[in-house]
């Protein structure tokens, strides 16, 4: 209809929204609502199967995992690689800067409870806020940083960015070989700074309410323990396995699919978006469980 | 992805070669596998899981406010721990509290317990043992708790100020009692500081109280009459005195003549003594009259039966004869 009456420039039926929308007369005014359609078609179903390679990829490098056979003498060699670059390297300085700023976020809250006079909950609420939410989702996060950190560095020196090389193609013992080992020291670096980080917390929690005194423990013992009952504690290792398992799997399936795809590489590491949201979802999901 | 195995896989990309990885990891492994378990037994021993406990059982009307894993506290000390709230059949709210045996000792059969909610913060549950030498608080003991809710207070302490209040504005209003009585104080208290002082104001007015202090007067004027009257010359009182002195001789006389009567009593007891004897001869003669009147009785039948004999005689005789029909 638009096509139709904007062909009529003299005439007096011309379309008011056509007329409005056309600002430009070097702009063209034809529909798009079925070009659209199909292209939004389109892009769904890329997305569907795009989400749909992640999650068959996801469950393949699990069950490779899980399996002894991939644990040969090659493979451990390589996965132990992975674990060090991904784990020592950055254990000692994650923990210091995850340390510090705990420290200041128990301090602000301990002392802000103290000046209302609700001490009580300030233990509860420093190992609600720091144990169970931001320490695992930092850790996840800054794994997460550090993969896009490395393809970045990778990108700009011309490297190949991808952890594979895309003219071969893929199978059961490549990934074996060369996927797992990656998801593994992935997912290990995340566990692994989660839960070190998430008792440095509770120690440095304790060291900043009780001092050095061993005569709080009874209490912070309690404490604790009121704040970990089954559900809590439960959500908690699911939440800090999905995170590590989102952290490991998103990227790697991500960076796969765009060497197989042939797309032209930006500088954004490949899944950076949708990783994100997994994570957004995985914490908006533990959190509903946990509060409402 | 292609799944099929291909003819030989390329070799991983070699990472910078590095003294004892294969160590480091399996440290690293080993690090966090026991950071994870000590951290669970520590969350385990933590929830008390490895106490050893007792069950009570507390009874409550309400069990708002009361949460899973809440303390059970004796002295500000944590000795037990909601593990569950349930709604009995009786509508009553159960909280099944663990005990660890070792805090169990604190608890006694003379225990009260607690509920109290406030207005800010969380429902507290506390024991009060007062006689600690009382016999122990057996397992799965069921014991009702005391409730302590100042929201629930606060409806019933604003009913009673309001009502408190409406009285007080009665109380103290232009037409009120309290006023009015305040007022007659006022009055009353006005005629007690005037001229006639207290007599005013309890006979009401200076008049009233004039009329009083007269007849006090005039009291006072009989009463010195009297006085005089009485204890006076010639008063009542030697009138008196004389009128028993002439008592005191009729006295005399009169025990005289008392004596002389005995004497003639004695005499009259002489004379009854004969007329004693004279009843008693009287009682003989009695006798006598009994069988003469037995002779009399017997003439008269006599005589009766003489005079049927002659109206049976003719001219006398009568036909006695009696005819049937």
């Amino acid at each position: 209809m638009n096509e139709q009456y904007s062909e009529l420039p003299d005439s007096r039926l011309v379309n008011v929204s056509a007329s409005r929308a056309r600002y430009h007369p070097a702009m063209p005014t034809r529909s798009y609502a079925y070009l659209d359609s199909a292209a939004w078609g389109r892009a769904f179903l890329r997305g569907a199967a795009s989400w749909w390679h992640m999650i068959h990829l996801g469950a393949i490098v699990l069950v490779l995992a899980l399996s002894p056979s991939t644990y040969n003498r090659a493979n451990r060699a390589n996965t132990s690689s992975h674990i060090y670059a991904s784990t020592w390297q950055v254990l000692p300085w994650f923990t210091a800067m995850a340390a510090l700023l705990s420290l200041v976020l128990i301090r602000i809250v301990v002392v802000t409870a103290l000046s209302y006079g609700l001490s009580q909950y300030a233990l509860q609420m420093v190992v609600r806020v720091l144990v169970l939410e931001l320490i695992p989702l930092s850790a996840a996060l800054f794994v997460a940083l550090r993969a896009g950190m490395t393809f970045n560095a990778s990108a700009q020196t011309n490297a190949r960015p991808s952890p594979v090389d895309p003219s071969v193609p893929l199978s059961l013992n490549r990934l074996r070989a060369e996927v797992v080992p990656r998801v593994m020291a992935g997912a290990f670096s995340v566990l692994t700074l989660a839960m070190i980080n998430s008792v440095i917390v509770l120690v440095l929690a304790y060291l900043t309410v009780y001092g050095l005194s061993p005569w709080g423990l009874p209490g912070y013992t309690r404490t604790v323990g009121q704040v970990f009952d089954l559900s809590v504690t439960l959500g908690f290792a699911l939440k800090t396995i999905f995170f590590s398992l989102a952290v490991a799997v998103v990227p790697m399936a991500a960076s796969l699919e765009t060497a197989r795809d042939q797309a032209s590489l930006s500088g954004v590491q490949p899944g950076a978006v949708r990783l994100f949201l997994v994570l957004l979802l995985i914490e908006a999901a533990s959190l509903a469980i946990k509060y409402i | 992805m292609e799944t099929q195995s291909p003819p030989t896989p390329p070799p991983a990309p070699a990472p910078p070669a590095v003294a004892h990885v294969e160590f480091k990891a399996i440290l690293l492994l080993a690090l966090v596998t026991t950071v994870i378990c000590g951290f669970l037994l520590y969350v385990m021993y933590a929830r008390g899981v490895f106490d050893k406990t007792q069950q009570l059982v507390l009874i409550a009307d309400d069990s708002e406010g009361v949460i899973v894993g809440m303390d059970l506290t004796f002295s500000g000390f944590p000795i037990g721990r909601v593990r569950r709230i349930e709604l009995a059949a009786d509508g009553k709210a159960r909280m099944l509290i663990d005990v660890p045996l070792k805090d169990a000792p604190w608890l006694r059969t003379s225990s009260i317990f607690t509920m109290e909610r406030s207005m800010v913060g969380e429902t507290k549950l506390r024991a009060f043992s007062g006689i600690l030498s009382d016999p122990p608080l057996p397992a799965d003991a069921e014991r009702t708790v005391l409730r302590g809710d100042t929201n629930a207070e606060i409806p019933r302490i604003v009913a009673s100020t309001r009502a408190l209040l409406e009285n007080l504005e009665n109380m103290t209003g232009a037409e009120s009692n309290i006023n009015t009585s305040l007022a007659n104080l006022k009055t009353v208290s006005e005629r007690l500081t005037g001229r006639f002082g207290l007599l005013s104001g309890v006979m009401g007015g200076e008049d009233n109280a004039k009329k009083i202090i007269a007849t006090l007067d005039h009291t006072n004027a009989l009463l010195a009459k009297a006085d005089q009257r009485i204890f006076g010359t010639k008063g009542v009182m030697d009138s008196a005195q004389a009128a028993v002195d002439g008592s005191q001789v009729a006295i005399r006389e009169l025990t005289g003549v008392l004596t002389d009567a005995r004497a003639s009593l004695k005499k009259v007891d002489a004379v009854l003594a004969e007329a004693q004897a004279v009843g008693a001869n009287a009682r003989v003669a009695s006798a006598d009259l009994g069988a003469l009147r037995a002779e009399v009785e017997i003439s008269l039948r006599k005589v009766t039966q003489l005079v049927e004999e002659v109206n049976r005689k003719w001219p006398f005789a009568r036909d006695t004869e009696i005819k049937l029909p």
